[in-house]
């Protein structure tokens, strides 16, 4: 199978993810659970036999959703109310709900009176992370939600398929972060869009599927030589639920930008850290929870002895990065409150970085890329002083 | 060796072309108000400044581009951005510069700058044509004035009137309103100009207030703007001559900077190759104050046979040939 094959089939469940949950669905009869960003265990609802699939913002401009949802709501909260009342989650058997934000928690509240025949499932994560007990109320959490997940599947979650799922899901991690790797080194040429593809894919597609099609782009790169870039090394950073619209990612690269690590969530955040394969499998979910603010550190929880000031700049240490390009979906709150503390950090440290916000509706591109490429020309002028 | 370089700012109502020597000197510079992003603008611009210097495009070295259609100029040998050309610009016209504000057409910004000229920090006009010269141009078509005398009438202004909103249609709305409810287009006017500078007042805040300042742009030339910024900011503005060729003297300077670089060995002077002839020479030698003659084997200071091993060595060179 070619190189493009992959991506396109990957980039073909990225643009659609509610179609190829429907082929799914009408291909195997088994149920769709979709789920809210970021923390949801796929694994639990893998292993109780649905598919698990973290719900999308569409391209869709936002229509009747208006009605519910204030416009200061961010993008992502707003097209999840507008795509349950136009109806698109139909598809959907269940709803997973978590409650990192208070947007989300409104967008909860407002899908819920929306799909009354749909199941809600709603679970609460402890947000502070360096507590003697945060392990203890984690592992509550998951066994919860193991447990409603059971009384929606009417069946026991066994832990043998608890631990197939574990691993299945370690893998395709495992292999994502191998691509990473590559791309850092130039080994692997991937555009951050086709990134995503890859990444966005993940979080929609059967797991055995896109893991399978994974091996197959990592063995395309496996012998490949590093290829010289002449390009700016950027980091790309922020965007939490959503991803960045391809469209935008088009234009920085455009700039003469080779994005060469990310922290975000449709990134390295969804794949950054696996779960313990051993022992118990809510002990271990719960541990891997913990262990994701440790691998990217998050603004949407507590932890004293985790920056994510810190973390940005050694990634990007690591990945030779020579600036950073925020990306702030307006108007997420964790983001916003905790970007004064990145930015400080980065002035301190002399490492250049741009902030850009961006928005649901549309950005002025040709504005935004005339910022990016004076971005560009500062990073270059640095280099040559 | 050419020995001019070509700055074409191709902005998005004016076109403005800067021709210098190769030591900097501006030869000739031409603006042209031909319409939004104008291929007619800029290429009656760059033949204005062609026919001012005597020259013809086959003359220039190098020719960079800058402005909304930077990308657009099929003469242009690279393109930068406005920002980076407009500090670039504003600090040679006024060295010591520290902080850049530039109103253009459809863009304003504030551009913090470090002593050579290199942008540091940047803020621009994000939302819409809030606070820049499209903003002036549609009030003014609104209040039906001609838009260079609104300047000049805004400084008039007597009562203190407040336009809140920053969209130049709902501004239109306000202004339309306070003219119906009798007050003297002199002080909405002086308003219409405040808001501008309270707009660029909050681009200021972004990247930091110091000094000097210097304002570039088509809106430098409005006295009302100037006066209202500097009122806001509690800073002089400094205003360089022509204020609308900043960004194009920038990209032409970054021009001459690629054109010397690529050219520095044609560009050494008759004086500076002979001491360069001296220094290889010297560099070769093999005994001190060798010049690189074939008496290499007698120090000329003294003119005396090397001592030692060289001898010994030149003595069985000798032999053998």
């Amino acid at each position: 199978m070619e190189r493009t094959q992959i991506i396109d089939s990957f980039a073909a469940a990225a643009r659609d993810p509610l179609s190829y949950a429907k082929q799914w669905k009408a291909r195997t009869g088994r149920p769709v659970i979709g789920s809210f960003p970021m923390n949801f265990p796929g694994e639990l609802a893998h292993a109780a036999g649905a598919l698990p699939m973290i719900l999308q913002e569409s391209d869709d401009p936002i229509t009747v959703g208006h009605g519910l949802l204030f416009p200061f709501y961010c993008g992502y909260t707003r097209s999840m109310v507008d795509q349950a009342v136009r109806g698109d989650f139909d598809v959907l058997d269940a709803i997973m709900f978590g409650d990192h934000c208070v947007q989300l928690l409104g967008a909860a509240d407002a899908i819920r009176m929306q799909l009354t025949n749909t199941r809600v499932i709603f679970f609460q994560l402890i947000s502070s992370m360096c507590d003697p007990w945060t392990q203890g109320r984690s592992e509550e959490s998951f066994a919860k939600l193991r447990a409603e997940l059971e009384d929606f599947a009417g069946a026991k979650v066994q832990d043998e398929a608890m631990h197939a799922s574990i691993r299945l899901f370690n893998k395709n991690r495992g292999l994502i972060r191998r691509l990473y790797d590559m791309r850092k080194k130039g080994i692997a040429p991937l555009g951050s869009v086709e990134m995503q593809h890859v990444v966005k894919s993940s979080m929609v597609m059967d797991k055995a599927e896109h893991t399978e099609l994974l091996e197959k782009l990592v063995r395309i790169y496996d012998s490949a030589a590093p290829l010289p870039a002449r390009n700016v090394r950027l980091h790309l950073s922020g965007h939490f639920c959503q991803a960045p619209k391809p469209e935008l990612l088009e234009m920085i690269e455009q700039c003469g930008v080779t994005v060469v690590g990310d922290d975000l969530y449709h990134g390295f955040r969804y794949i950054s850290t696996d779960v313990p394969e051993q022992g118990d499998p809510i002990a271990g979910l719960a541990r891997w929870y913990m262990d994701r603010n440790t691998g990217v550190p998050c603004p949407t929880r507590v932890q004293n002895n985790v920056d994510w000031d810190a973390y940005l700049l050694n990634a990007m240490r690591d990945e030779k990065a020579e600036g950073m390009i925020v990306l702030m979906a307006k108007f997420c709150e964790p983001h916003m409150y905790y970007y004064p503390e990145v930015k400080e950090a980065f002035e301190k440290a002399d490492m250049p970085h741009l902030l850009i916000e961006t928005e649901h509706d549309g950005m002025a591109l040709e504005s935004l890329k005339t910022r990016v490429e004076t971005f560009v020309e500062i990073v270059k002028h640095r280099q040559a002083a | 060796m050419k020995q001019h370089v070509m700055g074409v700012d191709f902005g998005s109502t004016t076109a403005k072309t800067v021709i210098l020597d190769l030591n900097g000197n501006i030869v000739s510079h031409a603006v042209a108000h031909m319409g939004a992003v104008s291929g007619n603008g800029v290429k009656q611009s760059m033949k204005d400044a062609l026919d001012a210097a005597g020259l013809t495009q086959a003359d220039i070295g190098r020719t960079v581009s800058t402005g909304y259609g930077r990308r657009m100029l099929d003469e242009a040998d690279k393109n930068y951005t406005e920002i980076t050309c407009h500090a670039r610009g504003a600090v040679a016209m006024v060295p010591g510069a520290r902080l850049v504000i530039d109103i253009g057409g459809q863009d304003s910004k504030v551009i913090s700058v470090d002593s050579n000229g290199l942008v540091s920090q940047f803020a621009m006009n994000d939302r819409c044509a809030a606070g820049t010269g499209k903003f002036l141009e549609v009030l003014a078509r609104a209040m039906e004035i001609p838009l260079e005398d609104m300047g000049a009438t805004a400084l008039a202004a007597q009562e203190k009137l407040k336009i809140s909103s920053m969209c130049a249609t709902f501004a239109e709305t306000e202004v339309i309103s306070l003219l119906a409810e009798g007050h003297p287009k002199t002080d909405v006017l002086g308003a219409v100009h405040k808001a501008i500078a309270s707009r660029t007042l909050g681009l200021v805040g972004r990247v930091g207030k110091k000094g000097p300042v210097v304002m570039t742009g088509g809106v430098a030339n409005n006295p009302a703007a100037v006066h209202y910024i500097q009122e806001e900011l509690q800073m002089p503005l400094i205003l360089p001559d022509v204020p609308q060729i900043a960004g194009a003297l920038g990209a032409a300077l970054i021009g001459l900077d690629d054109y010397r670089a690529e050219n520095r060995q044609l560009l050494i002077s008759e004086a500076e190759d002979m001491a360069r002839e001296e220094q290889m020479a010297a560099d070769k030698a093999c005994v001190p104050g060798c010049r690189g003659v074939p008496e290499f084997a007698v120090d000329p200071r003294e003119k005396q046979p090397v001592p030692g091993k060289l001898k010994s060595l030149v003595g069985s060179l000798q032999k053998h040939f």
